[in-house]
């Protein structure tokens, strides 16, 4: 984070401190949201979510693979987060860093936990599956790439097709129907900054939040959480996110099933 | 250039398997300043290609000891994403071939940017192949030129590339994936338009003497549509509107 | 008429010195995006960096102290450096220091030496693009005289693109530089600029 960024950051905590957000948003507002389905066709599904400025493409590949040695009867889901050079003038080239592997880790839980997508079902034979590659690429940063990339993750999956498979191989121009999703996860992060809670935290918000809480879930449950950075949460302020989360659950789901058209 | 046991044939009734002329691009669209945080960018369709390309700079240059008191450096990466082309899931990060093409495109760059402008300095350039189909290296320097001129860095021409090539007798324009993967030849160009300077030229394959004539013809007359574009991108930024 | 010039064009058949452009086999070419009235000789950037040059008012912020001198961040590749002279009793910059100050003379197109600064309290910093600012400003100051008189903001404008902005309302302050910027090449900014700060509305 440069200077102006934390000096900006320092004014977004002065105000917090009178209840007035930096960009006059309510404390569980979300900023716009975009969400475009399809955008790259050469990929089995895609999608690319905009929260405000911030910008994040996820794209889908189903490989025919085998199967884990310990889970020999399902498919399997790998996810990956790049936060390219392009997306920020902090970000750089290099190896992924503990930022990026943190990204793609929760984005996972939330998805696993779900769970979203029927392992199981993604076996083709024995010894045979899909195996489901989810890349979330950040193309612009300005805050909140946990439910970004959650929830173009879980649109992506929404947009994908199974290629059809013949003789151990993927035809890829043909389709043997849709990728099964059986329950939308949504994302929601929380910053503390001071005594305030907010959602959906802003490059600035981000970088004055002593601490961070992403909560995953399906509307009923709560499904993943990661807490980030090194300030500390009460139980009870556990608790009021959580239900906060909850209460998001059914906006956040219908803004990831548009389909952008 | 792959085997020709099993190449499927490429022309059907003297046009390409596209319906394309031989001398014939593929449809071009770019957008102009479309990336938030870098100083100039651009989204660039082409074909079934999608590229997105964003500058960062002219600042300073990182670490020190890269930098030269007397000019500016550029630094550039080509990647392209793992979900990108038709076959299966590729490798994250720039692989060998991707670090050769961001060598020889820093390389054209490095011709048309007034570098000694901004002594001590560095430019970034990142170019992403978010969709593959053959030519992205002169899809992502034709992106990059955009990106620069977006951004204001001096230089000299707005530098554009595109790849020549060959099916059986027929010198093609704009060789698309499947082209490049049987034709006889396949040769990506960057030129400055305005004096006609090769800045990148790479081929592979066989040309006779005329056949290169011809194809390096082609790839100068395309650069009037292909300018066109471009500048028509960076124009709309400016017009004057409610 | 007014024409935009691409990177390449041609400006002049005959060589020319002048800003934004370079001689190129004896004659002058565009170096940059740039608007050409016909006529005029010089042309004027639509975008790019900021070129430094005496008199230029800055914003920055101080990196770094050490002996006689501050190193400043003026958003630019290069530098800003405020030289303190030796017996100077003047207490010096602390590194985070918001810092206005005019451009005194700049050598070798990247050490900018800074006269005149005065150090900003409190407020925040924003960026915009530095061939934006004439505009942020408008003529005879009325865009930004508007912009602090409506947000009640103390603003500060410096010519590399940085704007200090305290006091007031300053979301609404950066919403409408923002918008200037967009728009800058647009008819009719002033009044909607005006219409904007006065329903206080941020797009």
């Amino acid at each position: 984070m440069g200077v102006l960024e934390t000096l900006r950051g320092n004014y977004a905590k002065e105000l917090l401190d009178k209840g007035i957000r930096e960009d006059m948003r309510g404390m569980h507002d979300f900023r716009k949201i975009d969400v475009k389905r399809g955008v790259i066709e050469h990929a089995e599904g895609s999608a690319q979510v905009d929260i405000g400025n911030t910008r994040v493409l996820a794209g889908i590949k189903l490989m025919v693979d085998e199967p884990m040695p310990d889970t020999p009867d399902q498919g399997n889901l790998v996810m990956n987060a790049e936060l390219l050079p392009m997306a920020s003038a902090d970000y750089e080239t290099g190896p992924p860093s503990p930022e990026s592997i943190e990204l793609a880790r929760v984005v996972d839980r939330g998805i696993r936990a779900g769970p979203s997508i029927d392992l199981p079902s993604l076996l083709i034979e024995e010894g045979k599956c899909w195996t489901v590659f989810v890349d979330v690429y950040v193309l612009n940063y300005a805050g909140n790439l946990f439910d970004a990339s959650q929830m173009a993750a879980m649109a992506a999956l929404l947009d994908t097709k199974i290629p059809k498979y013949e003789d151990g191989n993927a035809i890829r121009e043909e389709s043997s129907g849709k990728l099964k999703v059986d329950k939308i996860v949504a994302s929601t992060t929380f910053g503390k900054i001071g005594s305030a809670l907010l959602l959906d935290m802003n490059k600035y918000e981000e970088s004055v939040a002593e601490c961070r809480l992403t909560i995953a879930t399906d509307g009923s449950s709560v499904r993943a959480m990661q807490k980030g950075l090194s300030g500390s949460f009460s139980v009870r302020e556990v608790d009021e996110m959580a239900g906060i989360s909850l209460e998001k659950y059914k906006e956040l789901k219908d803004i990831i099933e548009s389909t952008g058209e | 250039m792959a085997s020709l046991t099993n190449r499927p044939e490429l022309l059907k009734d003297g046009k390409r398997l596209d319906g394309r002329a031989f001398n014939e691009l593929r449809p071009i669209k770019i957008e102009a300043g479309i990336l938030k945080n870098a100083d100039g960018s651009a989204y660039l369709e082409w074909g079934n290609n999608k590229v997105l390309a964003a500058i960062y700079g002219p600042k300073e240059a990182v670490p020190k000891h890269f930098a030269d008191p007397a000019k500016a450096i550029i630094k550039c990466r080509y990647s392209m994403a793992p979900f990108s082309g038709l076959s299966d899931h590729g490798r994250s990060g720039p692989n060998r071939r991707a670090t050769e093409i961001s060598k020889v495109t820093k390389e054209v760059f490095e011709n048309v940017v007034l570098l000694n402008e901004f002594p001590g300095g560095e430019i970034d350039i990142f170019i992403e192949i978010l969709q593959s189909d053959g030519g992205t290296r002169a899809a992502g320097i034709t992106a990059a030129s955009v990106a620069l001129a977006n951004a204001g860095i001096h230089m000299r021409d707005i530098v554009y590339a595109v790849s020549a090539g060959r099916i059986g007798e027929h010198v093609v324009l704009d060789v698309n994936m499947i082209e490049d993967n049987y034709s006889d030849a396949d040769m990506p160009m960057a030129i400055s338009p305005r004096n006609g300077d090769v800045l990148l030229l790479q081929m592979d394959g066989g040309f006779t003497r005329e056949q290169l004539n011809e194809a390096m013809g082609m790839v100068l007359e395309a650069g009037k549509t292909i300018s066109k574009v471009q500048r028509e991108a960076l124009q709309k930024l400016y017009e004057v509107g409610e | 008429m007014r024409e935009i010039l691409f990177p390449g064009d041609v400006i002049s058949d005959r060589p020319i010195r002048m800003p934004n452009a370079t001689i190129a086999n004896g004659v002058t070419v565009a170096t940059t995006l740039a608007m050409k009235e016909s006529g005029k000789d010089h042309i004027v950037p639509l975008t790019g960096p900021w070129v430094p040059k005496a008199g230029d008012p800055v914003i920055g912020i101080v990196s770094a102290t050490r002996g006689n001198m501050s190193e400043v961040d003026l958003s630019f590749f290069g530098r800003g450096l405020i030289l303190y002279s030796k017996d100077s009793r003047d207490s010096k910059f602390a590194p985070g220091a918001a810092v206005e100050a005019t451009v005194k003379n700049v050598e070798n197109r990247k050490d900018v030496i800074l006269a005149f600064p005065t150090p900003l309290e409190g407020g925040i910093i924003v960026n915009v693009k530095p061939t934006k600012v004439p505009r942020i400003i408008g003529k005879a100051n009325t865009m930004i005289d508007q912009i602090a008189k409506l947000t009640r903001c103390k603003i500060a404008v410096g010519r590399n693109g940085m704007i200090w902005i305290d006091g007031g309302n300053v979301a609404l302050a950066i919403a409408a530089i923002t918008k200037v910027e967009r728009e800058a090449h647009t008819h009719g900014l002033t009044d909607r600029i005006r219409e904007m700060l006065e329903k206080g509305f941020i797009e």
